[in-house]
C-alpha cells in the first residue's frame, strides 16, 4: 500500500497551511490598513510624523476591555473607544502640536515630544492595568466559522468586515463631504487654505481627532484575538507607516493596499522564517523601497 | 561607597551614549531612537570576545567592537542622507526593533532573552583590573578621553561646518562643502562612542541582556541628550549624571519595585514633553 496517497495528502496539507496563511494575511493587512490610512490622514494633513497615534490605538483596546469587563455591551464598548480616542486626538493637537506650533518649534522638537507623548501614554496604561497581556472577556470571541476546511473566529469576520467599511468610508468622506474635501485642500496647501479662510488650525484638530477614532477601530478589534499590551502599538505602527511610505505619501488606497501586501508577506515568510523574526520581514520591504523607489508606488505628483 | 562608584561609573558610561545620541540629534540633526540598538552591538561583540575559548585582551575586543558600531551607524545613518528626514524616523524604530528581536531571538549568540552572564573585568596591557575603584577610574578614563575628543572635533573646522549642516544644509553645499561625507564622519563618530560606553557597559555590569538595549533605553538616552540640552558638550555631561539620579530618588519613596520601571519611563516621557513645550534647548544646551 505505497501508493501515491502520503503525497497527496502532504500537498493537500501544505496547500490548506498556504490558505490559511493568506487569509491570516488578508486579516491582519485590513487592520493594518486602517492604522495606516488614519497615519497618512494625519501625516499628509498636518505634516507631523504622530509617533503617539501608537499610544491612541493601544488607549483604544484598554477602553473596551474596561467597559466590556463592567458588562457594558460589546458594540456599545467600541463605540465608547472610538468616541474617547476621537476626543483623546483632539486635546493632543490642541494641548501639544498646536502649542509647539504656536512657539515655532521646529520638525524635530515636535517628533521628541511625540515620542515622549507615546511613552506617557504607554505607561500610564501600564501602571494603571498591567503590564502583562490581558485577555478579553468575550465568549463569542474566538468561536469559529469553518469555510472549506479554513477556521476563522468570528472576531476575525468582524476585523474584515468592520476594517473594509472604514476604508470605503474614508475614501467616501475625503471625496464627497465638506469637511473632507476642506482637509484635503489644507493637506494640499496650507497657505492658500488660510488665506482662503478654511482654517488649517480647526481643520488639524479635525483631522488628528476623526483619525483617532478610526485608529480605534483596528484597535479594539485586534486585541480581541491576540490581547492587550501597553507596549503592544508600535510594530503596528512601525509597519503601517512602511505602508503608507511604500504606498506613497496622500494616497489612502495606497496605503490600504500596501497594508494588505505587507501582511501578506509576513505571513508567508512564516513557511520559510519564525515568526519573531517578522519585524526584519517588513523592515526588509522598507529598505527596498527606499532604495528603489522612495517616493512609493501611488504617490500624488508633487 | 560602591554605590557612589557604581553611580559614577554608570553616569560616566551614559555620558558617552549622550555624546554620541548628541552627535546625530543635536549635530547633525537627525531624530535617532536607535543609539541604544549600536550601544548593545558593543556591548555584545566585546563580551563575545572576552568569553571565548581563547580569551582575547580587552582592548583588541573594544576596537573589533569600535569598528563594527562604526560601520553599522554608518549604514543605519545613510538612509537617512538619502531620503527625507521622516523616512529616517522609521528606520530609527526599524533597526531598534530588529536589534531587539535579534538580541533577545539569537540565542547561540546573545545568550537570548536571559542574557550573558559572568563577563570578565577588563584588562589593560596585561593588567587585570578587579576592584570596583579601579573599574570606575577606567570608566571615568573613557568618558574623560570621548569628552576630550568632541571637545577638540567641535572646536575644530570639521565641528563648524557640522554647526553650519544643522543651520543651513545648501548654504554649506554651496559653499563647496560634502555635506554627505560631513553627515556620516559625525555618524561614525557617534558609532564609535557608543562602542566604547558598550564595551566598557559589559565589563563593568559583568551581566548584559536585552533589556539593557531595547527602545526604552534609546528614550532614556534621547531624554539625557533633551534635559541636559543639545549640541553642547556641558549639556551631555549635566544630562545623564541627572537623569541617573531619578530612579534612585524614586527608591526614597515608596514606589513597590514592579511599579518602578514603569514609573521611570512614564518620567522620561513626561521630561520630554515638558522640556519641548517649555525649554526645547534644555538646561545647557542650544536651541534644538
Amino acid at each position: 500500500m505505497e501508493g501515491p496517497g502520503p503525497a497527496i495528502t502532504m500537498g493537500l496539507v501544505t496547500h490548506m497551511i498556504l490558505l490559511q496563511l493568506l487569509i491570516n494575511g488578508l486579516i491582519t493587512g485590513c487592520a493594518l490598513g486602517v492604522v495606516a490610512i488614519s497615519f497618512a490622514l494625519v501625516y499628509a494633513t498636518t505634516r507631523i510624523f504622530h509617533v503617539a497615534h501608537a499610544g491612541v490605538y493601544t488607549v483604544a483596546g484598554y477602553i473596551a476591555w474596561l467597559l466590556v469587563s463592567h458588562a457594558v455591551p460589546d458594540l456599545l464598548a467600541l463605540v465608547a473607544a472610538v468616541l474617547v480616542c476621537a476626543a483623546l486626538g483632539a486635546l493632543i493637537q490642541q494641548l501639544l502640536y498646536a502649542r509647539l506650533e504656536r512657539r515655532g518649534a521646529t520638525h524635530l522638537v515636535v517628533l521628541i515630544a511625540s515620542l515622549g507623548l507615546l511613552a506617557v501614554i504607554q505607561n500610564i496604561l501600564a501602571a494603571v492595568f498591567s503590564p502583562d497581556i490581558l485577555q478579553f472577556p468575550i465568549p463569542w470571541g474566538s468561536r469559529t466559522i469553518a469555510v472549506g476546511g479554513i477556521s476563522l473566529t468570528y472576531t476575525q469576520v468582524l476585523t474584515v468586515a468592520i476594517c473594509i467599511t472604514a476604508y470605503a468610508g474614508v475614501v467616501w468622506f475625503a471625496h464627497f463631504t465638506t469637511l473632507g474635501k476642506r482637509i484635503r485642500a489644507v493637506a494640499s496647501n496650507p497657505f492658500l487654505a488660510g488665506i482662503t479662510r478654511l482654517q488649517p488650525n480647526t481643520v488639524y484638530v479635525y483631522v488628528v481627532a476623526i483619525a483617532s477614532g478610526i485608529v480605534a477601530l483596528p484597535g479594539v478589534l485586534v486585541p480581541l484575538d491576540l490581547g492587550l499590551q501597553p507596549y503592544g502599538g508600535i510594530t503596528p505602527l512601525l509597519t503601517a507607516t512602511i505602508a503608507m511610505i511604500a504606498g506613497g505619501v496622500g494616497s489612502i488606497s495606497g496605503a490600504f493596499l500596501l497594508s494588505i501586501v505587507i501582511a501578506e508577506l509576513q505571513n508567508l515568510s512564516l513557511l520559510v522564517i519564525p515568526g519573531e523574526w517578522s519585524i526584519g520581514i517588513t523592515f526588509f520591504i522598507f529598505v527596498i523601497f527606499m532604495l528603489f523607489r522612495p517616493t512609493g508606488l501611488f504617490s500624488a505628483a508633487r | 561607597m560602591d554605590f557612589l562608584l557604581s553611580y559614577l561609573a554608570l553616569a560616566s558610561i551614559y555620558v558617552m551614549l549622550g555624546l554620541s545620541t548628541n552627535l546625530l540629534v543635536g549635530i547633525v540633526g537627525i531624530f535617532s531612537v536607535s543609539q541604544a540598538a549600536v550601544f548593545g552591538v558593543g556591548a555584545y561583540i566585546v563580551a563575545h570576545f572576552l568569553m571565548a575559548a581563547d580569551p582575547m585582551p580587552f582592548l583588541p575586543a573594544l576596537a573589533i567592537a569600535i569598528l563594527c558600531c562604526i560601520s553599522l551607524n554608518i549604514l543605519i545613518t545613510l538612509p537617512s542622507l538619502r531620503v527625507s528626514g521622516d523616512y529616517f524616523v522609521v528606520t530609527s524604530f526599524g533597526i531598534q526593533l530588529l536589534a531587539t528581536a535579534v538580541f533577545t531571538n539569537w540565542t547561540a549568540g546573545t545568550g537570548g532573552a536571559s542574557g550573558m552572564p559572568g563577563i570578565p573585568p577588563p584588562d589593560l596591557f596585561g593588567v587585570q583590573l578587579q576592584s570596583t575603584l579601579q573599574l570606575t577610574l577606567l570608566c571615568v578614563a573613557g568618558m574623560v578621553l570621548t569628552c576630550l575628543c568632541f571637545w577638540l572635533i567641535m572646536r575644530a573646522p570639521f565641528g563648524r561646518m557640522l554647526r553650519a549642516i544643522r543651520e543651513d544644509e545648501r548654504a554649506v553645499a554651496a559653499a563647496g562643502k560634502s555635506v554627505l561625507r560631513a553627515k556620516v564622519s559625525a555618524a561614525a563618530l557617534a558609532g564609535a562612542f557608543a562602542a566604547v560606553a558598550g564595551g566598557l557597559y559589559a565589563t563593568f555590569l559583568s551581566f548584559i541582556d536585552p533589556s539593557s538595549f531595547d527602545l526604552d533605553a534609546s528614550i532614556l538616552l534621547l531624554t539625557m541628550v533633551v534635559v541636559g540640552g543639545a549640541r553642547t558638550l556641558a549639556g551631555s555631561i549635566v544630562g545623564p549624571f541627572l537623569v541617573l539620579a531619578l530612579p534612585q530618588i524614586l527608591t526614597l519613596l515608596d514606589i513597590p519595585t514592579s511599579f518602578a520601571a514603569t514609573a521611570r519611563q512614564l518620567i522620561y516621557g513626561l521630561l520630554l514633553i515638558a522640556f519641548m513645550l517649555f525649554r526645547p534647548q534644555g538646561l545647557l544646551g542650544e536651541r534644538l
